[in-house]
């Protein structure tokens, strides 16, 4: 439970999604432009793995399997996206990119809050 | 056996056949499960088996990619409950539109059996009851003797038919499509399900229509642009199509699309782009009204989306890989909406 150091800040560039594993729990960092974002790994509708179908712009993440996208920097969903992501705390630290894991922050695949 | 979904919101209970996909028994009892491809590739219609048994039917389905084993989670569109069961499922159960159809099973006769190029061949497929689609649907097919079933996108429209038209492209190593091109086929019956799929077309959305097809994908979009024309669509809407076929014997369809070309000229834009060989002197007169291009389809067709999308439906529709690569460039560098993207992914 506390501040962990997941990678050098010039890793994680602007556009792209950086994947990191720390003490066993798998992240994914981006840039925002004026700071930085941890999320889970994995999109939140299908589990897909969001560093190899995340697409990132204008601060937008897009899932390419059925385009779920969410605001990376609120993690708020947007267009058809039903779900938003979950968010590490981050900060900078000593040119690194600090992460606050309390617990491994997972996606309840089984919420099932129909309309 | 009864098929029990549990929600937070609601149970919903289904009775499935013996032998019946998971996934056609809800969708036809009108519960709108969540899928895609209804082929086993994609992944959507995961579910996990609380209680009961199950046959998972392909077990090493590409769409189970990522799926656990330990919570017993599977396709609805492969398995068949053995038993009464008790599922899970994911993704959000709701429906798409209101005047939805629900799916159902036919005994589908063949009555119409042509070849229009090397390796593209056209059927008809009457069933027994006149009934309608969404242009832009897909029904599922299984042909008598072979194990699981394929999808393939209508060509026609109408508010109402008994008559379902395909085309279905000489694919190595498929089995339906090594079925239909082994000898002609025309009187012989299949089973097919449907009609299924969300890249569809309705005039009340008011959309222009941006349309990049690569061969026998253009099956779907036809469809699309027969209802359009069928409610004179194109007086006030424009569309723009770009459909990418190897070389001009390889080209069908021009004849439909000179129709609708000439009916409304200023509104309509067919684009044919041949990837192996440069058009005919022919083609290159312009005699036709439809533009030949010589390149690959999305190469030709990207740069002729509007940024931004305006008020355009953009529909995609062929090959995974070319459906993949394109829905990068819409998004990231043409900056178009997600919710303005349609597309089929079938493998």
């Amino acid at each position: 439970m506390s501040w962990k150091a997941a990678c050098p800040t010039g890793d994680v560039k602007q556009d792209k999604i950086k994947e990191c594993t720390i003490d066993g729990v798998e992240i994914i960092l981006v840039n925002v432009g004026d700071g930085f974002r941890a999320y889970p790994p994995v999109c939140p509708h299908m589990e897909q793995y969001l560093e190899g179908s995340g697409i990132c712009a204008n601060n937008v993440m897009t899932c390419d399997r059925h385009l779920w996208q969410w605001d990376m920097k609120t993690g708020e969903p947007l267009g058809p996206a039903e779900k938003p992501l979950l968010i590490y705390d981050t900060k900078e630290e000593d040119g690194q990119v600090m992460v606050f894991i309390d617990e491994e922050l997972e996606y309840d695949f089984d919420d099932d809050d129909d309309d | 056996m009864l098929i029990e979904i549990e929600k937070k919101s609601k149970t919903y209970r289904f009775e499935a056949n013996a032998g019946e996909k998971i996934l056609h028994a809800g969708l036809r009892a009108g519960v709108p499960l969540p899928f895609e491809c209804a082929t086993g590739t994609c992944g959507s219609c995961k579910a996990r088996v609380n209680q009961g048994d199950i046959d998972e039917g392909w077990p090493e389905a590409p769409g189970k990619e990522n799926f656990k084993a330990a919570k017993r989670e599977m396709l609805m569109c492969q398995c068949v409950a053995q038993t009464d069961c008790n599922l899970t499922v994911p993704s959000k159960i709701k429906a798409f539109r209101e005047d939805d159809i629900n799916p159902d099973h036919h005994q589908g006769k063949i009555t119409d059996y042509e070849m229009l190029t090397s390796d593209v061949l056209r059927f008809e497929v009457k069933v027994p009851i006149e009934g309608t689609f969404h242009a832009g649907q897909f029904f599922v097919l299984q042909a008598p003797e072979l194990e699981g079933y394929r999808a393939y996108s209508m060509v026609n429209y109408s508010q109402s038919t008994d008559t379902l038209e395909f085309i279905i492209k000489k694919f190595p190593g498929g089995e339906l499509s090594n079925w239909a091109f082994e000898s002609n086929r025309l009187n012989e019956t299949l089973d097919v399900f449907g009609p299924l799929g969300r890249a569809t077309f309705h005039p009340d959305e008011g959309h222009d229509l941006f349309m990049i097809a690569g061969g026998s994908g253009v099956a779907g979009l036809m469809s699309i642009l027969e209802h359009a024309n069928q409610v004179n669509y194109f007086q006030d809407h424009k569309v723009e199509l770009y459909f990418g076929v190897r070389t001009p014997n390889d080209l069908f369809f021009a004849e439909r699309f000179r129709a609708i070309k000439t009916q409304h000229p200023d509104n309509v834009s067919i684009n044919i782009v041949f990837s192996n060989e440069p058009p005919t002197s022919e083609q290159l007169s312009g005699n036709d009204g439809l533009n030949y291009l010589t390149g690959f389809v999305h190469e030709r067709a990207l740069p002729a989306v509007l940024e931004g999308g305006g008020n355009t439906m953009h529909y995609l529709a062929g090959p995974a890989p070319m459906v993949d690569a394109l829905i990068r460039p819409l998004i990231l560098d043409s900056k178009i909406p997600a919710d303005r993207i349609r597309y089929d992914k079938f493998n």
